[in-house]
């Protein structure tokens, strides 16, 4: 189909707006087909840059502008350079050398760390596991509905259920540790130190899995099952299948899974906020980048100090992404 | 085109794709009738009249559940008095703190009247001007609870300059450990009157069998774990320490590193968590309420709005709070003891609409009429001179008398301010949860120190 075909399919599209503005470009006689197009383009493009100024871009220069000045309460917001960076990582809540390398409180850097080297490849490999074993079985939409019940439900309500099965005598996680004989862990995992980050990240992979199961069960269709019978009728092992076969053809799929669910590990704040508070759990047990900029911002009132954070963690974000885009791409 | 145009079911052989004709004229069908919907409710909205709204002010506070039912018969009889209408919305301190300065900063408020603690409601009055002034409405000779050593402290807010900022509402008090009679008569126990008494009565509930633990460390977000080491600072440190200890950088007369406070720890709370005399901090109060009522814990130190609480809790029986007895940490000579009075303190923001309401409903809830009101409902003590004895329900009578003679101090992680709060309910919760809590002490205390405001 050629280039003319998709125009004439949005012709047909039902919207006098399109047709309207379709019919203005192309009645001007003396405007030549290049010129068109380009007003064309200039038409739809302008409304969605100005959004993206005036809602994503300004705000994050601004944010970047005001983590170089001093958002101390009843300062006088003089041009500080780079001090709330230095304040921000040289202050224990970001890195808690101290404890290195356990127990928690590590430092919210650290305990993102945690999330991205924990949560990413559990979720991750849990999701492909569970669309492979779930391929050909009857009623596996059903199943797959029952796992993916944690990614439509809301991450503060989230929070409140891993809140509730970490809880000692309530809480399905200390109980079965009793159950087993294990005390040490039949303990209120929400307020104990060594436990509570660790808690919160295999609770998280829980609300997650659902994704990459979705994801990766989407992927697995456009795979032709033509490959995977060759295979076994050469004898190939179901492992060498999986990783000469299925993954590498996945490679796309597990990009986008792979670069959400980064972001959602440094972005994380819901889950913790409701699980732990505010203060991040028992001495920051299971403080996190986005809880230490909210304390910043919002109780401490520092502009300064929460802008550095917001920068630094705008900055890992894209840092991270472009890496695995470039390392997926490549 | 292919494979697309034959999964359609469109006409095969490389011609474009063609929408079916009865899928567009659905589609616009679609739309007209929910273009229509949306244009017939907006004119509808605009044409048909409607009864004229009455007046309504929007009162925040922190109560939810039985505490909330309790306070809902007040806002009622202003509403009987005034025929303005008021809708109470629920918000905590912890969702108002960073809510309310971006409110304010944009002129705009959530509420006509707000319950808050008073270091913001200081912090915003005359330095913000966030804050309307209520000098004429208080009358701070009006207002007494204790004796005369604290009354200053539960005073209508004010600052340097004069005026006030905000009022006093009713309060609840930290009396102690409360136990059930019942349960202390099957066992044979007695409150104690010396350290060593309350000592020996630790040990013997943990004898009991079915016990899990002595005291029960309630809601794992931290309060009450903050509300029994206040407890234990004014009694063993005095109310004198408690008061010293209330203040930021510059008006603290006490530090949390100095050897007094660091002995209270050391030799009053960080034996008791040594010998397992606290339970595990428990994350939800109802489950340390519940378990504790059926006997598997023995103590519980809470507010006097514990028998609300109780009733809340849906059991089957319905709890006899007839049972319920209360006993404060035995006295040491020499030390006078102080009970934190938690005053529930309010203001209106300057950005209501609704300015001449919002301080009738203020002058009101401040009134003895007003506190007559909320009292009657139980679980609160009135801070206004002249309420009627009459109106306590018999329990909470009894709560408030044992003010009588007392120190009375406010509550002092609200009145501090700033990350304080937080970081206080934070490290307490690491020195319960310490397997090492006698080497940790000192960390701890020094980081409480180092989040006392400048």
């Amino acid at each position: 189909m050629g280039g003319g075909g998709r125009f004439a399919d949005i012709r047909r599209l039902p919207s006098a707006f399109v047709d309207r503005l379709i019919s203005w470009v192309r009645g001007h006689p003396g405007v030549s087909h290049k010129s068109r197009v380009k007003t064309g383009r200039l038409l739809f493009f302008v409304p969605a840059v100005f959004l993206a100024i005036f809602f994503v871009v300004y705000p994050v220069l601004q944010t970047v502008f005001l983590g170089f000045f001093s958002g101390d309460p009843g300062s006088s917001g003089a041009y500080s350079g780079l001090d709330n960076y230095g304040r921000v990582i040289s202050d224990p809540a970001t890195i808690n050398a101290k404890n290195l390398p356990w127990p928690p409180p590590l430092g919210t850097l650290l305990h993102n760390a945690l999330w991205i080297g924990i949560h990413l490849p559990i979720s991750l490999f849990a999701g492909l596991w569970l669309a492979l074993i779930l391929r050909d079985v009857r009623g596996a939409s059903i199943i797959k509905s029952f796992i993916f019940l944690g990614m439509v439900t809301p991450m503060i309500v989230g929070g409140v259920i891993l809140r509730f099965l970490l809880e000692q005598g309530i809480g399905i996680v200390p109980s079965f540790f009793g159950l087993i004989g294990v005390k040490s862990l039949d303990v209120n995992w929400i307020v104990r130190r060594q436990l509570t980050l660790l808690g919160l990240i295999f609770g998280s992979v829980w609300l997650w899995t659902g994704f990459s199961l979705i994801v990766y069960s989407a992927g697995l269709t456009t795979i032709p099952k033509d490959y995977f019978e060759a295979a076994r009728v050469d004898g190939t092992s179901p492992s060498r299948i999986f990783f000469r076969i299925a993954f590498p053809l996945l490679k796309p799929i597990t990009l986008v899974i792979v670069v959400m669910t980064l972001l959602y590990e440094l972005k994380i704040f819901d889950v913790v906020y409701v699980a732990v508070g505010p203060d991040g759990g028992t001495l920051g047990s299971a403080d996190v980048l986005a809880l230490q900029m909210y304390r910043y911002g919002f109780i401490a009132f520092n502009s300064g100090l929460a802008a550095a954070v917001a920068s630094l963690l705008t900055l890992m974000t894209l840092f991270a992404t472009l890496l695995v885009l470039r390392r997926m791409v490549k | 085109m292919g494979q697309s145009s034959q999964a359609s079911g469109g006409p095969a052989g490389g011609t474009d794709f063609v929408p079916k004709k009865a899928g567009t004229s659905w589609l616009i069908a679609i739309v007209l009738l929910v273009v229509g919907l949306l244009l017939g409710t907006a004119l509808g909205y605009y044409v048909v009249p409607r009864p004229e709204a009455r007046p309504s002010l929007i009162v925040i506070g922190p109560w939810a559940g039985t505490e909330m039912n309790a306070f809902l018969p007040v806002l009622a009889a202003f509403s009987a008095r005034t025929g303005i209408d008021v809708t109470y919305r629920i918000y905590r301190q912890e969702a108002l703190t960073p809510l309310l300065p971006t409110q304010f900063a944009a002129k705009q408020t959530p509420g006509d009247v707000i319950f808050m603690v008073t270091s913001f409601i200081k912090a915003h009055g005359g330095a913000t001007g966030d804050v309307v002034d209520v000098t004429d409405l208080v009358k701070p000779s009006d207002f007494k609870v204790g004796t005369t050593a604290g009354t200053d402290l539960l005073a209508p807010v004010t600052d340097g300059s004069g005026k006030i900022w905000g009022g006093i509402y009713t309060g609840k008090v930290k009396p102690g450990f409360w136990y059930r009679q019942s349960f202390f008569t099957a066992h044979g126990l007695s409150p104690p009157t010396t350290w060593a008494q309350f000592q020996s009565l630790l040990a013997s509930i943990k004898a009991i069998s079915g016990v899990t633990a002595p005291i029960v460390t309630g809601d794992g977000v931290g309060w009450p774990i903050s509300d029994v080491t206040e407890h234990f600072i004014a009694t063993y440190g005095g109310a004198s320490m408690h008061r010293g200890l209330t203040g930021n950088r510059t008006t603290q007369t006490v530090t949390w590193t100095s050897p007094s406070v660091r002995a209270v720890f050391a030799n009053r709370i960080v034996p008791l968590l040594q010998a397992g005399d606290f339970s595990e901090p428990l994350t939800a109060d109802s489950v340390a309420l519940t378990r504790w009522w059926n006997g598997e814990f023995g103590l519980y130190f809470m507010g006097s709005w514990i028998g609300t609480w109780l009733q809340g809790l849906g059991l089957n029986p319905a709890p006899d709070l007839n049972d319920l007895r209360v006993f404060p940490l035995p006295e040491e000579t020499g030390i006078t003891p102080g009970v934190v009075f938690a005053g529930d303190y309010m203001f209106i923001p300057k950005y209501t609409t609704r300015l001449d309401a919002a301080r009738q409903l203020f002058s009101f809830l401040i009134s003895v009429d007003g506190q007559n009101a909320q009292i009657a409902q139980g679980g609160h003590v009135a801070t206004r001179v002249g309420v009627s004895n009459t109106s306590y329900p018999p329990g909470d009578l009894a709560v408030a008398n044992s003010l009588q003679g007392k120190e009375v101090l406010v509550d002092l992680d609200d009145t501090v301010g700033g990350t304080f709060q937080t970081t206080f309910w934070s490290q307490l919760k690491g020195l319960w949860t310490s397997p090492d809590p006698a080497g940790d002490l000192d960390g701890i205390l020094a980081a409480i120190q180092a989040a006392v405001p400048p």
